[in-house]
């Protein structure tokens, strides 16, 4: 067992407004596990998949990814653009209050139809102009459009620190509870999405269809095909997403998200609306899953997919976590029996 | 849907008919002299695809798109025109004028990425409507109302080139955009654009940048349409005034690409060719049949029989603008898109459903059979 959990939930609280959908919920999965989180409806399952896949901020507390937290780091690159944006902030205030001026002494008063221009002379006539126009219009403005640019350039960055996208990049994918497929695209297409982060060819190579582009596609096609058929989907590889029955719908989600090549996918109630066998399929995919090295949380309400899989379980009530531990534990909780399983189902 | 798809032969035989025309056109009557309106089609084709790519692809409602299209036409009059000192050549004003609507569309896209639906609607017109007051406004650049001519006609290895080749090089351009909208498509950039457009959410989640993808799309599309706006003026050898960049343009690009199918690369060439040559050929050509009709009667001295009785008595005691067809263009637009709304709100021709196939030497691909699954 590794020290350091793959993902760890450090007292995340998630509040809307006046409701609390998680209270310092406390987690830590260990690497190749299946580690499953169950509760009634309502308990914030949901909610806490979006705090970790970065939907949602938490309102307080932590989620760490191998140890760190997934954050963007202030770089030189960004330190970079945002002196870009400033200045373009800074040109555009200059260049809304003088463009007439600067225009007419740099080009109409010095160019005569059919004599040659002197190019040279256009920056000192611009200075000319600037110079005349004074403080107030020219680095008043400018000042004020660079820390206009800058500053929004800063604060868009603070409120994009940690996005979906940067999360799924950082090697966590996740499904939905609500299949959300690209339902216009094909099975190849929708896995061809995920795996997006891993190709190489730029907007050129894609508009020219150069030849490392069509390597690419093929071998990246090659691949996408590979895991319909390790979801068992392979047969149906043309046909659009949402012309597939809704059970084969969430194994497609699963292999979208397992393009991303994540090292902890996260399932939300995989199982729903499946049959019996269906579930039993599921239950051999998401070990097969785990056994290509790719550690599983999963929410589910299917009690005989989360005993029968799970290494761990968490319940979750009314956004507290009331119980964590193996599914044996779980099953003789009776914390657990009174406030989810019942007494019937465990027969 | 897939008849197209699996004939290769069928674009190739458009492109060959369309290029022959010109040659066979002095051999046909006047009416079907199709050269001088068809480049037109062309012209706006290149601005449905530009659109396409926004509004198709990326879902990304644009209702400023003449604005693109403006920037593009001054970005090539300035550049090339004699009354000022740049006079770069047809080519070097295409390029500047390709970066220029790339660099409006990063301008626009950027701060607008956080907006969407209505709310991007609503920006876009409101951007198409100052960049139009602007060019009426900043005189001194822009020469205000008068336009910019004499603009220097198109181009090839330093030949002016007269009407013919204007046709074959602006089809040639059609044919190389057409080709470009359907790469992307085909490629990761156009998976996620379309992938933004089903589901923004998931698309991020799955590690797609919205942000990247959506500035990309703005450029792609501004540059096209600001080189149409290029192609525009340099056939008219004229910017005309800013008021040509309006509102209307923005909708007839729309039309444009509803009509033909919102989304699909055929379906836009399909509806520049719609809408357009029901503006531009039907139109006019109904407008010289009916008021010539009964002139020559008139002429001779004799009462005008038939329909012709009925335009002459119309055009002479009745005297409404909308007597003349050309001028039902835009109600026959409203019509158009009523109609494609109840009738095939689609289009004419949706989008193709795959873009990707499977590896052909795996058993799944298309024709293997969908076999049972087990």
């Amino acid at each position: 067992m590794s020290a350091v959990p793959i993902l760890e939930v450090q007292d995340v609280t998630m509040r809307f407004g006046g409701l609390v959908a998680n209270e310092r919920v406390s987690l830590a999965v260990r690497p190749g596990e299946i580690f499953a989180v169950i509760g009634p409806n309502g308990a914030g399952k949901t909610t806490l998949f979006n705090a970790i896949t970065g939907i949602y901020e938490p309102t307080e507390g932590d989620v760490l990814f191998e140890g760190r937290p997934i954050r963007r780091e202030w770089r030189n690159a960004d330190r970079l653009r945002g002196l870009a944006v400033g200045m373009a902030g800074a040109a555009a205030a200059v260049l809304a209050l003088n463009a007439s001026a600067l225009w007419d002494a740099a080009i109409n008063a010095r160019y005569v139809m059919g004599e040659p221009f002197g190019w040279w002379g256009m920056a000192g006539a611009g200075r000319e102009v600037l110079g005349a126009a004074g403080l107030w219009l020219t680095w008043f403005p400018a000042a004020v459009g660079f820390a206009i640019g800058r500053l929004g350039f800063r604060a868009i960055w603070n409120a994009q620190r940690r996005t979906p996208d940067l999360v799924a990049r950082a090697g966590i994918a996740r499904t939905f509870q609500n299949i959300r497929l690209f339902g216009e695209m094909n099975l190849v297409e929708n896995v061809l999405v995920g795996m997006d982060q891993h190709f190489r060819s730029g907007f050129f190579a894609c508009l020219l269809r150069t030849p490392g582009f069509r390597r690419e596609r093929d071998r990246m096609r090659r691949r996408a095909f590979e895991l319909l058929k390790f979801v068992e989907l392979a047969d149906a590889a043309a046909e659009p997403a949402r012309s597939l029955p809704y059970g084969h719908q969430r194994r497609l989600e699963i292999a979208r998200a397992l393009a991303t090549r994540p090292r902890l996918i996260l399932l939300d109630e995989p199982a729903a609306g499946m049959n019996p066998a269906e579930s039993a399929d599921l239950m051999r995919l998401i070990r097969r899953i785990r056994e290509s090295g790719t550690t599983v949380v999963l929410i589910e309400h299917d009690m005989k997919v989360v005993m029968g899989i799970s290494d761990r379980i968490a319940v979750l009530q009314y956004g507290k976590k009331i119980a964590e531990g193996t599914p044996e534990a779980i099953r003789s909780d009776p914390v657990c029996i009174a406030a989810y399983l019942g007494t019937e189902e465990l027969g | 849907m897939s008849a197209a798809r699996r004939n290769p032969l069928v674009p190739w035989l458009g492109i060959a008919a369309l290029a022959a025309w010109p040659l066979v056109e002095p051999y046909l009557p006047a009416w079907m002299h199709l050269g001088e309106p068809l480049t037109e089609v062309f012209v706006y084709a290149i601005l449905g695809l530009g659109l396409n790519i926004l509004t198709g692809f990326t879902g990304l409602l644009n209702l400023g798109v003449a604005a693109f299209a403006a920037i593009g036409a001054y970005t090539y009059s300035i550049a090339t025109c004699e009354i000022y000192p740049f006079q770069l050549g047809f080519w070097p004003g295409l390029a500047v004028t390709a970066a220029a609507g790339a660099l409006a569309g990063f301008l626009l896209g950027a701060p607008t990425l956080r907006v969407r639906g209505d709310y991007l609607a609503i920006v876009t017109l409101g951007f198409g409507e100052i960049v139009k007051d602007v060019l009426v406004n900043l005189d001194t650049i822009t020469k205000g109302t008068q336009g910019i001519n004499p603009v220097p006609p198109p181009s090839l290895l330093g030949t002016a080139l007269e009407a013919r080749g204007q046709y074959w090089l602006l089809l040639a351009f059609v044919v190389a955009t057409f080709a470009g909208a359907r790469a992307l498509e085909r490629s990761r950039v156009g998976r996620a654009w379309i992938s933004i457009r089903e589901d923004e959410l998931a698309s991020r989640a799955m590690g797609i940048r919205p942000d990247h993808a959506k500035m990309l799309a703005f450029a792609a599309c501004a540059s096209l349409a600001a080189l149409s706006g290029a192609l525009l003026v340099s056939r008219l050898s004229s910017s005309g005034e800013p008021s040509n960049y309006g509102f209307e343009l923005s909708i007839v690009a729309l039309c444009i690409i509803i009509v033909g199918g919102i989304g699909s690369v055929r379906g836009t060439l399909l509806g520049a060719v719609v809408m357009v040559g029901m503006n531009s050929i039907v139109l006019v050509r109904l407008s010289e049949a009916l008021n010539s009709s009964g002139a020559d009667a008139v002429q001779a001295g004799e009462p005008p029989a038939g329909i012709g009785a009925v335009w002459h008595f119309l055009r002479t005691w009745v005297q409404n603008v909308f007597l003349s067809p050309t001028n039902w263009k835009f109600l026959l637009f409203g019509l158009a898109l009523i109609l494609m709304m109840i009738f095939r709100p689609q289009g004419i021709l949706p989008p193709l459903a795959v873009h990707e196939d499977p590896p052909e030497d795996e058993p799944g691909a298309p024709g293997a059979g969908q076999g049972a699954r087990p």
